[in-house]
């Protein structure tokens, strides 16, 4: 019986590495692409490993100043996950909790606001920001603009999450004298963490990868960050595509390293319900 | 006085104007990275005129379009900015740009009888010359010289006609080795009218006068080539760098693509590769060829307008540098001493003198993207190449009248 | 228990301001271009007048152009077929893996973890990453394919137009599996054990466990992810710039890509505007069922 359930967990497993491999081929094809001359990109037969590994990291990494733009892509993307979770949490409660006409409307209007592409909004936000001179604090610019951008799919989120959070213990937390912010912070947001956390990652990682505001609103090459710095490999007659994937491995490589070091503390919530 | 400004007034009385004393700001926007072309004439230029800073931005080819009119509009555009030729037509015709004329006329550094005549129609917009080329570039026919000796073809005798092209393209394809006969671009983007204009114009046609036969034969040949894979179906979508890739990896026999192929293809193509004109339609036959490239402009609205001219002046008489130093052909009339790659120099320097400007026309993107449709709907075989140039001619005369 | 129902009562000014104070911020910043984008719809505009508010107005000029324009019936036929495939097939394989993973084995959790890989690549390097792959001549996709023997001869997905857009689609569905799985994965946690457990003591089959227990209790989190998906998919912009612009001949064209190009290839931004404003109009109609679908769902 137990060397039956051992068995098929590794069926499970070995299943699940294929899975896997199978999903992620186009990231290890990003990596192999960066290792390849120019030649063994097209070439037929595709080499699944390159000839003559040419490691074009420390080159790239120098030629475009790269640490500059991740350091902003890392500000953009901090400053936007805070903006979001901190204005954003609230609402994705309340329209959890109160059912009226009322909070359709609302709910509706939210997912509104985001229905066009980045590529059609910017000409308007550009406008905007520059008539009240935001183009002045350009990151501050991207920062708030994304953050609207992506703020509807988060109160969307974590409103399924809150769904999921039974009234009865807020209820009782309320009889037994909490105020409604004490009782939201010290029961609700506990009990929806996972919810809260796996929303803010998205985010954080969406925003890591912003470009369409970044590249009209951020003209100074010092605060431009890694995507608008990538974009400029991609031109009409320079486009060097193993500088490309080089730059697109170094610029990923960290944020993958982080997810497979911090798995523990950023996904296993996910197979503890809170509820359970 | 510190030596600092004497040295500023020293150079001032070499460099000319007056002006030099005080601090003058100049904001250039550029499609280029830090070590190309602007940047590092903008540092040479700064070393000789301390007075002078000029701050760069680097904008993305595809979108100069759009942030320049954009930032006019919102009052935060550069005084100097590079536009791609075919476009000084748009922003000339709205009054944005600055005409150069009178300080041309001033000017001992330009002189206008020394542009080519494609280069010099691309910044004339009625009776005004709203910029001066960088310099140019323009197309012709590349080919591996050992794929045609293994093919029992005359490494010396390339292609010359369209029909020989063919012939030519028919017997180096290879689809057991992976070699198709010939590459080029058919994006459906500016580059696919870049390449295919030239054709066009071989048989006496135009951008306004595209439903001719010589336009019908012209399309039909590329059709052809790419239904019979003598070219890869994939030119439809790739530009002509990516086209160029896979001639230099040896899967394709022959391109048409441009001098800024040389410096990788020096690098990458392991064969014995050669340049040879564009092919005519038949012998005799009128010679055309693209004209690339764009051109350093003055914004009308600039508070700077005779620093930006002498900048302009300074970027202009460096022009025999252009070649050697940033791989742009000169776009007047000046000597290249010790030309760096100089069989392929000579053919591309022929080949100039039968660029011609796209348009110009203020409506050009329109009339372009009215080409790159025809090119693709007759390629994809949704339309005839008759009735596929048909429409475009209708969209054309739409525009233009 | 009057007490209870009294803080609420008393509490709902608490729910009002968390409310607004996410609808003040997209207000300011969302509210605005959208409106303006409509406005551009109803005006004459080119490159020029893009920042000044003194245009003239043409009235419906702008929608009887794009909706008269010969490469209208495509561009919307493809639109639909990008956003139904798109959002069926990662909804499907991000539900069946998130199932999947939900099971207990060694390394679970972690396997699962590497998923969001497709969410970290940003959309353009997700773009150059599959032109590579699906290139006609060198894609390792035709070898693959030619390998296994289930293709005789390349298929030039990105430059033949039967193909184009459902290469597009391949890779869209890359991307939106991890946001589905990891989605609906929370979803699943947040079930008790015991309510399976109930089920399994009264004979339930596995089947029918997920049609009457699992469904039900995940509809919130699908109602989220099946609305969140088909805005995201109406937003997929980069892939069709990476891959194929949109062509050839307008055979992968969908209307957000089209929308931009008439705005900011052929500069009729009034006309781009127009089809942004259709656009919306599909939206709302999504965030209308959305709406309505949460009415019902299960409050636990």
């Amino acid at each position: 019986m137990l060397r039956d359930e051992r068995l098929s967990q590794y069926a499970l497993l070995i299943v699940a590495l294929a899975l896997v491999a199978a999903y992620l081929f186009p990231v290890y094809w990003m990596y192999v692409t960066a290792l390849k001359t120019g030649n063994e990109i097209t070439a037929w037969p595709p080499t699944f490993w390159p000839a003559n590994p040419d490691f074009a990291a420390a080159e790239v990494w120098q030629r475009m100043q790269m640490a500059t733009y991740l350091k902003n892509s890392a500000i953009i993307a901090v400053g936007v996950t805070v903006i979001v979770v901190v204005l954003g949490t609230g609402c994705g409660y309340a329209l959890a909790r109160v059912r009226s006409r009322w909070m359709d409307v609302v709910l509706f209007s939210i997912l509104m606001m985001q229905v066009l592409p980045s590529s059609l909004m910017i000409t308007p936000i550009f406008v905007a920001f520059s008539q009240v001179g935001l183009l002045d604090y350009p990151r501050s610019a991207v920062i708030l603009a994304q953050a609207a951008k992506v703020l509807p799919f988060y109160v969307v989120l974590t409103r399924a999450t809150f769904v999921q959070v039974p009234k009865e213990l807020e209820e009782a937390a309320l009889v037994d004298g909490n105020t409604r912010i004490g009782a939201f912070l010290s029961i609700n947001v506990p009990l929806a963490r996972n919810g809260i956390l796996v929303a803010a990652l998205l985010i954080f990682l969406q925003s890591l990868g912003e470009y369409v505001y970044s590249r009209s609103l951020i003209q100074n090459r010092a605060l431009q960050p890694a995507t608008v710095g990538l974009q400029s490999f991609m031109g009409p007659n320079t486009s060097d595509w193993q500088g490309v994937m080089t730059y697109a491995a170094i610029y990923v490589t960290p944020i993958i390293l982080f997810f497979v070091l911090l798995q523990r503390q950023i996904v296993s919530g996910l197979t503890s319900g809170a509820l359970k | 006085m510190t030596i600092r400004t004497i040295l500023a007034g020293t150079t001032a009385l070499i460099a000319g104007p007056a002006f030099a004393q005080e601090q003058v700001e100049l904001d250039l926007w550029t499609i280029d990275d830090p070590g190309e072309y602007h940047y590092v004439m903008a540092e040479e230029y700064m070393a000789a005129n301390p007075n002078v800073t000029i701050n760069l931005r680097t904008v993305q080819f595809q979108d100069m379009v759009n942030d320049l009119a954009r930032s006019i509009a919102t009052g935060d555009a550069p005084d100097i900015t590079y536009i791609d030729n075919p476009e000084v037509a748009l922003f000339a015709s709205r009054g944005m740009l600055m005409d150069l004329s009178p300080y041309i006329a001033e000017s001992d550094v330009v002189n206008v009888d020394d542009i080519f005549p494609g280069p010099l129609a691309s910044v004339t917009y009625e009776d005004g010359i709203y910029g001066l080329p960088r310099g140019a570039n323009t197309i012709a026919l590349y080919y591996n010289a050992d794929l045609f000796r293994a093919a029992g073809l005359d490494p010396d005798a390339p292609p010359t006609t369209w029909d020989a092209l063919y012939e030519t393209a028919q017997t180096l394809t290879n689809p057991d080795e992976n070699i198709y006969g010939i590459a080029f671009s058919a994006k459906n983007s500016e580059e696919g009218t870049f390449q295919f204009l030239p054709w066009v114009q071989m048989t006496g046609g135009n951008f306004d006068n595209i439903a001719t036969d010589g336009a019908e034969r012209a399309l039909n040949l590329w059709k052809q080539m790419i239904d019979e894979r003598l070219a890869s179906p994939d030119t439809l979508i790739r530009s002509q760098w990516d086209s160029t890739g896979t001639f230099n990896a040896g899967s394709a026999a022959m391109v048409i693509s441009g001098p800024w192929e040389i410096p990788r293809m020096s690098q990458d193509a392991d064969f014995d590769w050669r340049v040879a004109l564009l092919p005519v339609p038949e012998e005799g036959a009128e010679r055309a060829s693209a004209l690339g490239e764009g051109d350093n402009v003055i914004l009308a609205n600039t508070d700077q307008p005779d620093a930006a001219f002498a900048f302009l002046e300074f970027l202009y008489g460096d022009m025999d540098r252009v070649w050697n130093d940033f791989g742009y052909l000169p776009a007047s009339n000046v000597e290249v001493v010790d030309p760096k790659y100089p069989e392929a120099y000579a053919v591309f320097e022929e080949s100039m003198k039968y660029a011609r400007t796209r348009g110009p026309s203020p409506e050009w993107p329109r009339i372009s993207g009215a080409i790159q449709t025809a090119i693709q709907s007759a390629l994809t075989g949704q339309q005839t190449p008759a009735d596929a140039l048909a429409e475009a001619q209708d969209t054309i005369s739409d525009v233009v009248n | 228990m009057p007490a209870t129902s009294s803080s609420f009562r008393d509490g709902r000014g608490f729910d009002r301001m968390l409310v607004w104070i996410t609808l003040t911020f997209l207000i300011v910043f969302s509210a605005f271009p959208l409106a303006y984008n409509i406005l551009m719809s109803f005006q004459s505009v080119d490159l020029f007048t893009l920042a000044s508010f003194d245009r003239p107005f043409v009235g419906l000029d702008n929608y009887k152009e794009v909706l008269t324009n010969s490469a209208t019936d495509i561009i919307v036929k493809n639109t639909i077929v990008f956003v139904l495939l798109s959002v069926a097939a990662q909804l499907v394989i991000g539900f069946g893996l998130a199932l999947f993973f939900q099971q207990r084995f060694p390394g679970a959790t972690w396997l699962r973890g590497l998923f969001l890989a497709g969410w970290i690549l940003p959309g353009l390097v997700v773009g150059a990453v599959w032109s590579w792959i699906l290139a006609g001549d060198f894609g390792v996709l035709n070898w693959v394919l030619q390998t296994l023997g289930l293709t005789d001869d390349k298929i030039f997905w990105l430059s033949d137009p039967t193909n184009s857009l459902y290469s597009v689609i391949i890779a869209n569905v890359w991307i939106g599996v991890p946001f589905n799985m990891i989605l609906l994965s929370v979803g699943l946690s947040a079930i008790p054990d015991d309510v399976y457990e109930a089920a399994e003591l009264d004979g339930a089959g596995r089947v029918w466990r997920f049609l009457t227990i699992t469904l039900p209790l995940m509809r919130a989190q699908l109602g989220a992810v099946i609305s969140l998906g088909i805005i995201f998919t109406l937003q997929q912009f980069d892939l069709f710039a990476a891959l194929t612009q949109g062509g050839p001949s307008n055979g992968s064209n969908v209307m957000q890509y089209w929308s931009w190009e008439l705005s900011f290839q052929d500069y009729r931004i009034g006309q781009g505007s127009a089809v942004s404003v259709l656009m919306i109009i599909v939206v709302i109609g999504v965030a209308a069922i959305y709406v309505r679908s949460t009415r019902h769902e299960h409050a636990a």
